[in-house]
């Protein structure tokens, strides 16, 4: 008792909603979406910023990465803990922005779309992302930063202290100034995912719920199908393998290789709806703020290696309480409502892993989006759709593709050599 | 890190464990967030020098006794009012904001939760309105605050706890102009011979029975509340008879005048703390969840114990008990008492416990909830006060394929806001099973802090654990 589609989606995550929504508009393909909830979906524990510059640059969720990797890099190095080094932004390379920022300009159509077309509004508002400075080592950071991206010196904006009161007022007085990006937004990450697959069902896209891929099966070379646990065996044409941080072993099983994706563990905090005090994201280097459409401020994040635990803990939180008043300080008389804990789907690289594998048929990786899927998951959603159709692409995917891997480790061994 | 045994929750339970671990010589920490101990059962009032001669005295007796019993031991028994466990971290230690607000960190050799239950609310129009209050918190108003309903109040729900409570109002001077039990007499006088397996209890319903029929209260069977009408507070309940699967016959309607409609349809445990520390669940027979315990009320964490309502609705004798049997079972992890010992005094307890599930049961089945009640709100009825989540938003999400209690989160917001769900749970979760026909369809998933905390209490931890590092 098969099921016949040309593409099963595994994982109904924001990517695989997407690229579900994306193959549904053209209505010529018969499309399935399977998903198992697991705890940790990082769609649903995501804060839903579309900082296409800010993550580019390193800040966001980046910031928090840097600091841990610069951390664990000097304490390897001086067996001791060292503060961020603010000479060396975290910049990802220009394939990053090119796909962050085209992601990034769909948006404004998209929301618009799945709003009049299938009822369903994700809550996109144009708030710019502001870079909090509270000393010289901020500010040589932030100077950094904009030096390396002279491309986009219309989508930065330096606000003087002045500006910055007048701006948000909430924010400390003790902050120097801000360095504002522009055409960095937020949406609400699960509206944004129950919109594509809502529009995808509307479409005539087949939802598979609580419905886990036991086995991919294939002829030779060629992925076929896979085995679900409840809902019998899809025969396909195409497998999308869309599942966040459970993605490397889903790859294993389609192709025999073990894509590098792994959790990577990040913790939030949300307050209780508050008046709206924040006109804009913000980011500092303790943290980043933003305030939601009902009015909570969500507050992120940690960046823990701890496999699959989604634990909450509470250094952690309290570390991030503190980042949050420091930045905010009368936060400090406002409940903390909830915390989660999500899992990314990290690449070693930082970078998306996209589109086919060398040596297998009938497969396509959708997957490795580390803290940008809710970003990026429109511009994948439509690259996923044009592969499956063997159109042109709007940008070169080569620096996305899984077969980048085995060249690149052996490059990475050699600089950390070097160092 | 306590080296005394911790028990969540003073209430019977939790009060009747801390005494039985006392008899032994155990020393134990007991955390209760009111300020005073007893539970929503046993509280008392909450100033002194009151009279509470309108609750009964058979109430009056139970009450001296239970806390008569605990100040006996008290010297064995370290009480932390007014604080709240917010979470917890595995199963090694909880988290607790204590009485100045402050987070504390709290770890036990060996645990007892004993959390109770809360109310199940059932959205109807007007649900929502002032004056529209649920059963048990009516009570506890009049046994704890002290403080009187307005009148006329209408009582509609199901269970022993209908007429009781309008006894207590009556005697206490508030005028009731009815009492409307959902189900059918014949099915409560089916059950006469399984309720006499507690026969105080039974005649104690016989008397108020009674009680309301002398005072010319009207108690009807198989009527259910429809809708509560007012602006801005409640004027007027209107009450129809209620089919077996609990459909209210609307052409048979009436309208009460009330200013205050207290609405009693059950209880759900508090799994709260439970499912944060990640024990074993199962579903009941009315669909809600509970953690699982064995016969030494051990849950799958043997050190962890669950008494009283947490594990499953059964009152307050049978809490006790339960609390008694998880005391025995810690009080041999401590090698205080032998195995032999301990089985001994546990079929003794267990016992007793044996009539009070029989009787126990016997309510359940006569209560048990009819499907044709969550036809009750309208569109517009709020399901989830949190965050005004209406009836037409769940339709619209279960006509959209939304098959479970995490995705129906998603798609609504019921349960994002401050009660995380206690109070649109029971009705997401009846409607989700009735669109999908299975039993399983998940629970809301509880995060910390189960109750909101201020960001200025992280204090104390936080420097507590970075000095940890």
């Amino acid at each position: 008792m098969s099921k016949f589609y040309d593409v099963v989606i595994a994982g109904g995550g924001v990517i695989g909603a997407s690229c579900a929504y994306q193959l549904s508009k053209r209505k010529n393909l018969k499309v399935a979406l399977i998903d198992a909830k697991r705890p940790g979906n990082a769609t649903r524990a995501s804060a839903g910023g579309l900082w296409a510059i800010g993550e580019s640059v390193g800040l966001g969720c980046g910031v928090i990465f840097f600091r841990m990797m610069s951390a664990n890099r000097k304490r390897e190095a001086q067996g001791a803990a060292v503060a961020v080094d603010s000479s060396t932004p975290h910049i990802l390379p220009d394939s990053f922005f090119e796909f962050a920022l085209q992601s990034n300009a769909l948006y404004p159509d998209l929301h618009r779309e799945l709003q009049e077309k299938h009822g369903m509004d994700f809550k996109f508002e144009k708030t710019g992302l502001k870079f909090v400075i509270y000393d010289d080592e901020d500010r040589l950071y932030a100077e950094h930063i904009v030096a390396c991206i002279p491309h986009l010196a219309d989508q930065v904006r330096w606000l003087d202290q002045t500006a910055l009161r007048e701006a948000e007022p909430s924010v400390s007085h003790e902050a120097h100034g801000a360095l504002e990006f522009l055409c960095d937004h937020q949406v609400s990450p699960f509206r944004l995912a129950d919109a594509y697959t809502e529009g995808a069902r509307q479409n005539g896209v087949d939802l598979y719920f609580n419905t886990n891929v036991t086995e991919v099966l294939r002829q030779g070379s060629r992925v076929v199908g896979v085995q679900t646990a409840e809902a019998g065996k899809f025969r396909c044409d195409t497998l999308i393998n869309a599942a966040g941080a459970w993605a490397a072993e889903l790859s294993q099983q389609a192709t025999g290789i073990r894509i590098p994706v792994s959790p990577v563990k990040g913790q939030i905090l949300l307050t209780e709806r508050m008046p709206k005090i924040l006109r804009g994201c913000l980011t500092t280097s303790d943290c980043y703020l933003a305030q939601k459409d009902n009015g909570e401020i969500l507050i992120g994040s940690t960046t823990e290696d701890k496999g699959f635990d989604v634990t909450t803990t509470y250094p952690e939180i309290y570390g991030l309480g503190q980042g949050a008043i420091r930045c905010i300080p009368e936060l400090e008389h406002i409940n903390l409502k909830r915390c989660w804990a999500g899992l990314r789907p990290g690449s070693p690289d930082e970078l998306p892993i996209l589109g086919p594998m060398k040596g297998v048929q009938g497969y396509l990786n959708a997957c490795g989006h580390f803290r940008t899927g809710i970003l990026t998951s429109a511009i994948t959603g439509v690259l996923l759709d044009k592969l499956v159709n063997n159109e042109a692409l709007p940008l070169d995917i080569t620096p996305f593709l899984a077969d980048r891997f085995e060249v690149k480790q052996t490059v990475a061994v050699k600089q950390a050599e070097m160092a | 890190m306590s080296l005394h045994p911790v028990i969540v929750g003073g209430g019977p339970a939790g009060m009747a464990a801390a005494i039985e671990l006392a008899r032994h010589g155990v020393h134990c920490t007991l955390l209760e967030e009111a300020s005073r101990l007893g539970g929503v059962v046993f509280r008392g009032p909450l100033r002194d020098g009151v009279q509470l001669d309108y609750l009964g005295p058979r109430y009056a007796e139970s009450l001296a006794k239970l806390h008569g019993d605990f100040l006996d031991r008290c010297a064995l028994i370290d009480v932390c009012l007014n604080t709240r466990v917010v979470g917890a971290e595995g199963t090694r230690a909880l988290v607790m904001l204590d009485a100045d607000e402050r987070v504390q960190e709290i770890t036990y050799p060996q645990l007892l939760l004993a959390a109770g239950c809360h109310e199940r609310s059932v959205p109807f129009p007007g649900w929502t309105l002032p004056g529209v209050i649920l059963l048990g918190g009516l009570q506890l108003q009049i046994k704890s605050g002290v403080v009187k309903p307005q009148s006329p109040v209408v009582i509609a729900g199901t269970g022993p706890l209908l007429p009781l409570v309008a006894c207590q109002l009556h005697a206490s001077g508030v005028k009731v102009a009815g009492v409307f039990e959902a189900c059918a007499f014949g099915k409560i006088a089916k059950e006469s011979l399984a309720l006499l397996n507690k026969p105080q209890l039974f005649l104690d319903g016989l008397s108020m029975l009674a009680y309301l029929k002398l005072h010319r209260i009207s108690m009807r069977y198989g009527w259910g509340v429809v809708e509560a009408q007012g602006e801005g507070e409640l004027r007027s309940v209107t009450v129809a008879p209620y089919s077996s699967n609990w459909q209210p016959d609307l052409s048979l309607a009436e309208q009460v005048p009330a200013q205050t409609l207290a609405v009693g349809y059950g209880f759900i445990p508090r799994t709260q703390l439970s499912q944060q520390m990640g024990l074993e669940h199962g579903f009941s027979v009315d669909g809600y969840l509970r953690a699982t315990a064995n016969i030494w009320q051990q849950s799958s964490e043997p050190h962890v114990h669950l008494a009283g309502d947490m594990g499953g609705i059964r009152g307050g004798e049978a809490a006790m008990l339960s609390g008694r049997i998880a005391a025995l079972s810690i009080l041999v992890q401590r090698d205080v008492l032998s195995s032999e010992k301990a089985l001994h005094l546990r079929e003794r307890y267990l016992a007793k416990l044996k009539s009070i599930v029989r009787f126990r049961a016997a309510v359940d089945r006569y209560t048990e909830r009819g499907a044709g009640q969550t036809a009750l709100p309208a569109a517009d009825t709020l399901i989830c006060r949190c965050e005004n989540a209406t009836r037409a938003d769940i339709d619209r999400a279960l006509s959209q394929g939304v098959q479970d209690m995490a995705s129906l989160k998603m798609r609504t917001r019921v349960s994002m806001g401050d009660c995380q769900g206690r109070m649109c749970v029971g009705y997401c979760s009846d409607r989700l099973r009735e669109a999908t026909g299975r039993q399983d369809v998940g629970w809301l998933r509880p995060r910390f802090p189960i109750e909101p905390i201020p960001f200025s209490a992280f204090q104390n931890l936080g420097t507590d654990a970075l000095n940890h590092e």
